[in-house]
């Protein structure tokens, strides 16, 4: 009952992923080659934001795209869309890679050893936008953001930082950073939900 | 306030992952409690942090990484089956059996199969259409999109100048919704491993070269640059500037650029 309410009406985008998916399960070839074309972009501009290195940046998308590959069956159509989940997997290996050992790296290893339950489920209003819209609008209400704000969510996002570490590369108190980035993330939620 | 909402207050952040140590272990306590309002908040909150890639400026890995990713898994693939057909071999004694087994039933079976392959051949070739099809269409519709960048009134037209003198000149065009469009004739291939990169200079002071496409000349040295949907809008870009790069580009020009035009 719960995921039937938070799975969105398949979109066409959606069930093709998800079809391409499934057919990767019977190694097929040409289903890997479809699903690289339709998503290495933004995998990749993640992996390079986060790791700001092009060569390595390419080991990073070549490990995610090999895994997917390889365990394909770790993808749950029913758990939620299937890019979401691609881009938290990159995203976690970009950060394990960026990371030294450390207390840092402890917390978001422990989040990356199982990339099904992590990947989440989209709400209702989610309208299955094509990926030049999402972009665009992602943008522009993270981008109306107070500079500071938006600086403490990316480097959240991108470098992986805990709260007190972004208050003090920030040199603001621990509870603005709180909320700074549960409010910039409730602004978020609240524009996706608006009508386009 | 009650205890539900202090964790309900942290299922954001720690979707990011950027809790505290205490704060992530008190929530996850309290998630292991079963609370069903916040593993619905959670499961939401981390499809909302997924969202934040969005936020990574526009980039395209190398070709050279989708041609040695496919050669990977292709020889997998090729791996799997061959691997597969040899665990499903059988003792030699068996093989007698099955050969008797096979003289019999390999009329009715002949004809199911060779219909089956047609069947196959059939729908390969309608994919292989469909294909066909569907790249001709977007070539289609990328040529009319950039006749009516170049057509459209209110398109900005400007030369991109070479730095080097010996180099031929490029022609650049901005439409302020639909986007650039770079062209240019007998260019020069760039160094192996190297790739020549579009940037947008902002007009603002101190302002960081904004990074687009990355792109290599055709075999005849012709260059066509689509950029759709740049970052940039044009009152506030100063040039547009191209340079040569590391293979998948950069995000911070590393040469001189080698041509250079001013858009307002």
């Amino acid at each position: 009952m719960f995921l039937a309410v938070l799975t969105p009406k398949d979109s066409p985008e959606v069930s093709l992923d998800a079809t391409l998916v499934n057919r990767l399960l019977q190694r097929d070839v040409s289903a890997f080659e479809q699903l690289y074309d339709r998503h290495s972009r933004i995998v990749y501009a993640l992996v390079l934001r986060i790791l700001q290195q092009a060569s390595t940046a390419e080991e990073v998308v070549q490990d995610v795209f090999l895994q997917l590959w390889r365990n394909a069956a770790r993808y749950q159509a029913a758990r939620g869309p299937f890019v979401p989940w691609l881009l938290t997997l990159a995203r976690n290996r970009a950060l394990d890679h960026l990371r030294l050992k450390s207390e840092r790296q402890r917390r978001l290893e422990d989040q990356s050893e199982e990339p099904i339950a992590i990947a989440g489920a989209p709400p209702e209003y989610e309208k299955a936008l094509d990926e030049k819209r999402r972009a665009e609008r992602v943008r522009a209400l993270i981008g109306a953001l107070n500079p500071q704000q938006k600086k403490a969510i990316e480097m959240a996002y991108f470098e992986g930082l805990s709260h007190t570490e972004i208050a003090e590369a920030l040199k603001e108190p621990l509870g603005t950073v709180k909320s700074w980035i549960r409010n910039g993330l409730l602004r978020l939620k609240e524009g996706l939900q608006a009508p386009s | 306030m009650s205890d539900h909402d202090q964790f309900r207050e942290l299922i954001e952040a720690y979707a990011l992952g950027a809790l505290d140590e205490q704060d992530r272990a008190a929530l996850e306590a309290h998630l292991a409690t079963g609370c069903a309002e916040c593993s619905n908040a959670l499961q939401e909150a981390r499809w909302l942090a997924s969202q934040l890639a969005y936020l990574a400026p526009p980039a395209e890995p190398s070709d050279m990484l989708r041609a040695r990713l496919l050669q990977k898994v292709r020889t997998e693939a090729s791996t799997a089956k061959s691997s597969a057909s040899s665990r499903g071999s059988v003792p030699y004694w068996l093989w007698a059996g099955a050969a008797a087994l096979l003289v019999v039933t390999f009329y009715s079976t002949w004809n199911a199969r060779r219909l089956q392959m047609e069947i196959e051949a059939v729908n390969e070739r309608a994919a292989a259409e469909l294909r066909q099809r569907q790249q001709l269409q977007q070539q289609l519709d990328a040529a009319k999109h950039q006749a009516h960048i170049l057509m459209d009134p209110t398109s900005k037209k400007f030369p991109m100048w070479p730095h080097d003198t010996q180099m031929p000149r490029l022609e650049a065009t901005w439409h302020p919704e639909m986007g650039i469009f770079v062209t240019g004739e007998k260019i020069p291939m760039p160094g192996s491993h190297r790739v020549l990169q579009l940037w947008l200079i902002p007009k603002a002071p101190g302002g960081k070269p904004m990074p687009s496409r990355t792109f290599w000349p055709d075999a005849q040295g012709k260059v066509v640059v689509m950029v759709d949907n740049p970052p940039e809008v044009m009152a506030e870009t100063k040039a547009l500037a191209i340079t040569e790069e590391p293979a998948g580009g950069s995000l911070q020009p590393t040469s001189t650029p080698m041509w250079v035009g001013g858009v307002s």
